[in-house]
């Protein structure tokens, strides 16, 4: 978490932004203080007269040599623009084929939280990003409703995501670390936590992370088959629950199941995939941090921490959030 | 790939047509300022560029960007460097009565439509294809784009006053010629249909389109360069010519001129 | 039409004269007085944010009302508080500064004025209805669309926008006429003051420039109201053509704001300075290639939307080309005080600050026009920091000018100076406080458009800071309203030239009399009264102008031109959206070859330019004053004008009874869009032919009066051609 992520990138092409940036912010002191200067002397120069000075209705001649020094300027601003453009802007629809590029990500924003898809496993992942250090990554970016914009301001340029019409941007990470990504289009009530995370890991930890992600999903999987009850009626069915039985029978019965995924139970992606969510750094795309707790207050009352929001208050008891709570920890 | 000596059409038709140009201007002008004489030089060696150069060989059938600066060479460049090249008092001697308002009007109009529609007119897919394979039909097109240029220019810069069109007016016109030439050109940009159909499936005789094509320069993108063609190097010689009005306007490069009151019987009314 | 002296003392109370004056003097005050009560309101509204920001986690207002907040802020910013001001000055000056008697249609001015409160009021009604627009003032589609936003808010702000536009067109056509045709004699278009010249410029860019939003607002009123799909993906609709359209209007309106800043400057520092502006072409010329130019920026606002490399590469190179003609105003300006002798007024401190400011955000505006920069710094406070120096640090800064300038010519009482200075410093203060730091907070990585933030080290502070200027800037207003309460009833008495100004408005009397002039000053040169003080420095001896030629066109003829080109405009965008909804092969439904009757069309289409034909043979007739063949001929315009409609009357019945309704697909929506827009058009010809025909009865239209009926001409006749590009892009399908 840096103070100015803007003056800090952390990839080949952050840094290469920057020091465009740079060289553009240079340019404008330069010319603000040659403008503003001129300025200060002709004040200057005039404040003390009370006569009238002479009538001069200019030069063409002056004019004209004037603008040559901001022509050369546009121009140089120009050309380090197109070739910028050039390098970066050149993400191909087409998937390459060669090695370094193995890995695809598949961004889709909703309202308001981001789904992550990797081309290289079946993991589906929510508002986090797991990536290697030195892998130049293609991302595919989608909505699935409003625009949205995805943008990661220590890695990569902002790129909208648009219903309808997807994007494609690189993504190349060369310190490993934390970083912070959010939206950056306004996309309705709660644009304002819309964030995610980027873990940049070293190459052989991310394979690391990659099987036992793999492995978790599908020992989630199994274990919610497992728990009982499996029907809808269990609620009803007056047997004694075990806490997070009790909990699986909460989610059935109040509706979770009809926009959020659980490996093993539900597919829907209108809420976050809920695999996996102890293993998650943040609740509701930013407004918590994750934790037994705070995942508890959210089930609570989801329209204090973040109102507006999708999820509805479901007017839970404290006894049904700490099961909703234990079975989600650890179905 | 300038050096590939195949891609240089050196047996083009267009020396005949530089030859009687030259032949005709020197003939009818004699002793001409070195600037009118560099005009005519510009505008023949723009015609030159448009055929002989790989410009007019990839333009055959091969790269519709090259088709698209081809006819931006013809319709805009030469004919303003052939016309920028006539003498003023030579040719309105010519005319020994100004022409009336109505032709002057008529000019006008006849320009716009000519120097908008010709674009518009050879970018018809089927006109577009037809005109590119067929050689014949191929040399009309060439010379309406010229005769479009020429009517369209004169208004502007041509050397009768008399149906020159005033600074005002005549931004008017640029501006809404350089609107015209905008829509297709976005159309052709942004469009995903194919919009000249030879050129999406060209025959390879050199075996460049491949290597071309691998390093992205596919149809698409080479269709959308043409787009963008169309729409920017147009754009900013209407600009450039708006300026040179404006200067007019304003008098501000020859303050000499403004010592009294021009004959102003042919104003023309339509300012806005 | 019988006004009394227009600020006499013995109507100034009088507040029914007020409301059905048609005095452009009258009307241009009433323009401002709405434009500084919306800028409390929008001022307050600004408050609210920076107070909600003003601490990380603040839960002052709801999100939905923060958002209802910043999209009020702008919308009422631009169309309520910039437009109507400059619409006001507009009309107040220039027809004092070119010696004109009024605007060229004094009653049209009154409606486009009332206009806007009907539009305001129809905006902020919406809060009545519990659900303020809250997509942005921009709107973005498909956040805008009714899946997303259901409530009426955003339909609320379509209409008031609507409404608003009509308004601002129709008085910028007015002022385009006035131009051109009211100056006084002597006073040729090259030597109209710099106000006159630039604000004629506008006006012509506000024509121009509407008629985009007018389109996209429509589209998005038929989405929400009949169920198309223009701006849905998900049934087919393109999200970006929203984009392309609000910004093809977005852009230029940045500079319907940015001329008039520039117009009133280039009057303030010459004659705070005592000289005149210096190279007075470039700086008209280049207003005049700004508005050019200004059309072809607007996908700047789009770097981030994925545009593909051609597209970004040619805007970046526009965006960095219009940044000359302004510089050259810079250049201009400032060699305009290289050697003056300066008066430190209230009004030259403000347009000085103007200056230094507006090059700030104009060099942060070439940061955005690179392109990768733009990646990064777009939709932060580095954004908000950029536009807020241009329109607050520049253009609110030159209103504070104008209005210190022109006040005592406006009142007849000078502002107070000591109050104006302290206006001043407080508002240089608390601007450069808000919006300077915000530059920071971009870099900081703070989006826009947020309600709340984490608490990360440096937001709180720089948050604190920006809302902290804020107050004093609500203060140097409140000292302004003070002000001018207070120099109303108590100022110094200005006299007809306070300042030594140059130009025909300090000519006549302050407040000018209802006629404007007694009498004129003789115009040589660009500076009239300036001549007429200084007679051996007279500007006509040393700087030659070009003559007038006396030349001016027909007002009726110029206004019915200037319509037609907007109305050009809105149909090409118009058909631009039907081509580029029907140029794909995919479309389920039915398309132009399966639903429509060519023939059948084509027929009609035969009778309506026939009735081109006819409404020219009747204007034959009334030049030759023939009014019974003008009659008849009219008559026959009118019959073929009717059958057309007819005819589009069966077509639609035909299609309807079909099943081909507007929501059936994309084809469908383009086709009822396109076909209805120009039935209305139609139908409105017909209803002024119908008018025309009973003033030809009544023996009111005669040979004498025929510039009228030609300009319902140029109107009919454009009416025709429209319907040849739709016959001919929709039933004959060029585009395939």
């Amino acid at each position: 978490m840096s103070t100015f992520p803007l003056l800090q990138p952390a990839s080949p092409e952050a840094e290469a932004i920057f020091e465009l940036f740079i060289t553009v912010v240079l340019i404008s002191l330069g010319i603000f203080v040659v403008v503003t200067g001129l300025i200060v002397i002709a004040l200057w120069r005039g404040k003390a007269k009370a006569d009238t000075p002479k009538q001069e209705f200019g030069s063409s001649k002056s004019e004209i040599f004037w603008m040559t020094g901001p022509i050369l300027i546009l121009v140089w601003i120009f050309v380090i623009t197109t070739k910028l453009i050039l390098t970066t802007n050149a993400v191909p629809k087409i998937q390459p084929t060669d090695s370094t590029h193995e890995l695809e990500l598949h961004v889709t924003g909703h309202q308001w939280w981001w789904e992550i898809q990797y081309g290289d496993s079946s993991i589906v992942g929510a508002n986090e990003i797991h990536l290697p250090t030195g892998k130049r990554i293609r991302v595919k970016i989608e909505s699935a409703d409003v625009i949205h914009s995805f943008w990661i301001p220590q890695l990569a340029r902002k790129m909208d995501a648009i219903p309808g019409h997807p994007n494609y941007i690189w993504l190349e990470a060369t310190k490993e670390g934390v970083y912070e990504g959010r939206c950056a289009e306004y996309c309705g009530t709660q644009h304002t936590w819309m964030k995610f995370k980027v873990f940049v890991t070293s190459p052989e930890e991310y394979e690391k992370w990659k099987q036992e992600a793999t492995a978790a999903d599908k020992t989630t999987a199994q274990q919610v088959a497992k728990t009982a009850p499996d029907g809808k009626d269990a609620s009803s069915s007056g047997a004694k629950l075990s806490t997070k039985e009790a909990g699986k029978a909460i989610f059935l019965s109040e509706g979770c199941i009809n926009c959020h995924a659980l490996e093993g139970l539900s597919t829907p992606s209108i809420g976050p995939s809920l695999t996996r969510i102890s293993d998650r750094a943040i609740i509701g795309a930013g407004v918590l941090k994750n934790s037994q707790e705070n995942l508890g207050r959210w089930l609570k009352d989801p329209q204090t921490y973040k109102p507006g929001c999708k999820m509805p208050d479901f007017n839970l008891t404290d006894e049904q959030v700490k099961q909703l709570v234990t079975f989600l920890w650890s179905p | 790939m300038m050096l590939i000596p195949e891609l240089w059409n050196w047996d083009s038709l267009v020396w005949l047509a530089i030859g009687i140009i030259l032949l005709v201007y020197f003939v009818t002008f004699k002793g001409m300022p070195p600037l009118r004489r560099f005009a005519l030089g510009l505008g023949v060696a723009f015609m030159a560029v448009a055929f002989v150069s790989p410009i007019g060989y990839l333009a055959n059938g091969y790269v519709f960007s090259a088709h698209m600066i081809q006819h931006l060479l013809m319709l805009l460049i030469v004919p303003l460097c052939l016309i920028l090249a006539l003498p003023k008092q030579r040719v309105a001697s010519w005319f020994s009565d100004t022409p009336k308002p109505q032709l002057a009007k008529a000019l006008v109009m006849i320009g716009w439509i000519g120097g908008v529609g010709a674009m518009w007119f050879w970018h018809v897919p089927n006109l577009c294809s037809v005109s590119t394979q067929n050689a014949s039909i191929g040399l009309l097109r060439d010379s309406s784009f010229m005769l479009a240029g020429l009517v369209f220019w004169w208004p502007i810069f041509g050397p009768l006053e008399s149906t020159r069109l005033s600074p005002p007016s005549g931004i008017v016109y640029l501006f809404s010629a350089c609107l015209g030439c905008t829509l297709l050109g976005i159309y052709i940009t942004f469009t995903n249909s194919i919009v000249c159909p030879v050129f999406a499936q060209s025959v390879d005789s050199l075996g460049i389109m491949a290597s071309l094509q691998a390093a992205g320069f596919t149809p698409m993108v080479d269709q959308n360069l043409g787009g963008l063609l169309m729409w920017v190097p147009p754009c900013t010689l209407y600009v450039g010519a708006i300026i040179s009005l404006l200067c007019r306007w304003y008098k501000v490069l020859d303050p000499e001129t403004i010592k009294g009151p021009v004959a102003s019987d042919h104003e023309p009314a339509h300012l806005v | 039409m019988l006004q009394p002296d227009s600020l006499g003392a013995d109507s100034r109370r009088n507040l029914f004269s007020w409301i059905c004056s048609v005095d452009h003097k009258r009307i241009g005050i009433m323009y401002m007085l709405l434009a500084v009560f919306f800028l409390l309101v929008g001022g307050v509204e600004a408050l609210l944010i920076r107070a909600q920001l003003a601490v990380p986690k603040n839960d002052l207002v709801s999100p939905q009302m923060f958002n209802q907040l910043f999209t009020l802020h702008g919308t009422t910013m631009v169309f309520l508080v910039g437009m109507p001001v400059f619409t006001g000055f507009s009309n107040f000056i220039v027809p004092l500064m070119i010696g004109a008697k009024d605007v060229a249609f004094p009653r049209l001015n009154a409606m486009s004025f009332w206009m806007l409160p009907f539009g305001a009021t129809l905006l902020y009604f919406s809060f009545f209805t519990g659900s303020a627009p809250d997509a942005g003032w921009f709107s973005y589609a498909p956040l805008s669309t009714k899946p997303f936003s259901s409530l009426p808010g955003v339909d609320y702000w379509i209409i008031g926008l609507a409404v608003m536009g009509i308004g601002s067109i129709s008085g910028a056509i007015n002022i385009v006429a006035t131009v051109m045709c009211c100056r006084a004699p002597g006073m040729s278009l090259q030597r109209v003051p710099l106000f006159v010249w630039i604000m004629f410029m506008q006006a012509i860019l506000i024509v121009i420039t509407i008629p985009p939003l007018n389109s996209a607002i429509s589209m998005l009123l038929i989405d929400r109201m009949l169920g198309a799909a223009f701006f849905e993906p998900a049934r087919g609709g393109s999200a970006l053509l929203w984009q392309h359209f609000f910004w093809m209007f977005g852009h230029p309106e940045v500079y319907v704001f940015a001329l008039p800043a520039f117009a009133i400057v280039s009057e303030v520092i010459p004659v705070f300075s005592r000289k005149p502006i210096y190279g007075y072409a470039f700086v008209a010329g280049s207003s005049t290639i700004i508005v050019l130019l200004s059309y072809t920026v607007w996908a700047h606002h789009m770097f981030a939307v994925g545009l593909g490399m051609g597209p970004n590469i040619f805007f970046a190179a526009a965006t960095l080309l219009i940044a000359l003609p302004t510089g050259v105003k810079i250049f201009n300006w400032t060699a305009t005080l290289w050697g003056g002798s300066i008066r430190f007024t209230t009004a030259m401190l403000f347009a000085i600050a103007f200056l230094i400011q507006f090059v700030v955000g104009g060099l942060t505006g070439i940061m955005f026009a690179t392109v990768p920069v733009d990646w990064q710094l777009t939709d932060t406070y580095f954004v908000v920091a950029h536009f807020h120096y241009v329109l607050v640090g520049g253009i609110v800064f030159s209103l504070f000018a104008a209005t210190f300038y022109w006040f005592p010519k406006i009142s007849g009482r000078m502002l107070n100076e000591k109050l104006g200075k302290l206006q001043f410093w407080l508002w240089l203060i608390g601007f450069n406080a808000t919006f300077g730091i915000q530059h920071l907070l971009g870099l900081m990585g703070m989006p826009r458009r947020v309600y709340t933030y984490d608490d990360n080290p440096g937001w709180a502070l720089c948050n604190g800071i920006s809302s902290a200027g804020a107050v004093f800037m609500a203060a140097g207003t409140l000292v302004l309203v003070w002000n001018i309460l207070k120099s109303m009833k108590s100022g110094a008495v200005a006299g007809n030239n306070p300042w030594e100004g140059f130009t025909l408005e300090w000519a006549t009397t302050s407040p000018p009399p209802l006629e404007n002039f007694k009498e004129l000053p003789e115009i040589k040169s660009r500076r009239p009264v300036w001549d007429a003080d200084h007679p051996d420095l007279a500007d006509w001896k040393s700087e030659k102008t070009p003559e007038d030629r006396g030349h001016r066109p027909a007002g009726a003829k110029v206004a019915a031109w200037s319509f037609v080109i907007s109305e050009a405009i809105f149909f090409i965008l118009l058909l631009v959206s039907y081509v580029v909804f029907n140029s794909g092969d995919e479309i389920e439904g039915p398309t132009s070859e399966t639903a429509l009757d060519v023939s059948r069309t084509g027929f009609f289409t035969l009778i309506l330019l026939s009735s081109s034909l006819t409404f020219w043979i009747a204007e034959r007739c009334l030049r030759r004053d023939k009014i019974g063949g003008f009659k008849l001929w009219l008559g026959l315009t009118i019959l073929l004008g009717c059958v057309f409609i007819g005819g589009q009357v069966w077509e639609y019945s035909g299609l309807i009874s079909n099943g081909i309704t507007v929501n059936r697909n994309l084809f469908a929506s383009t086709f009822f869009t396109v076909t209805g827009f120009h039935g209305l058009h139609v139908t409105g010809g017909i209803i002024v032919l119908g008018i025309m025909y009973m003033l030809g009865r009544l023996g009111y239209l005669t040979s004498k009066r025929t510039h009228v009926f030609a300009a319902v001409g140029v109107y009919w006749h454009f009416v025709d051609v429209v319907w040849i590009a739709v016959f001919s892009i929709i039933y004959l399908d060029v585009f395939k």
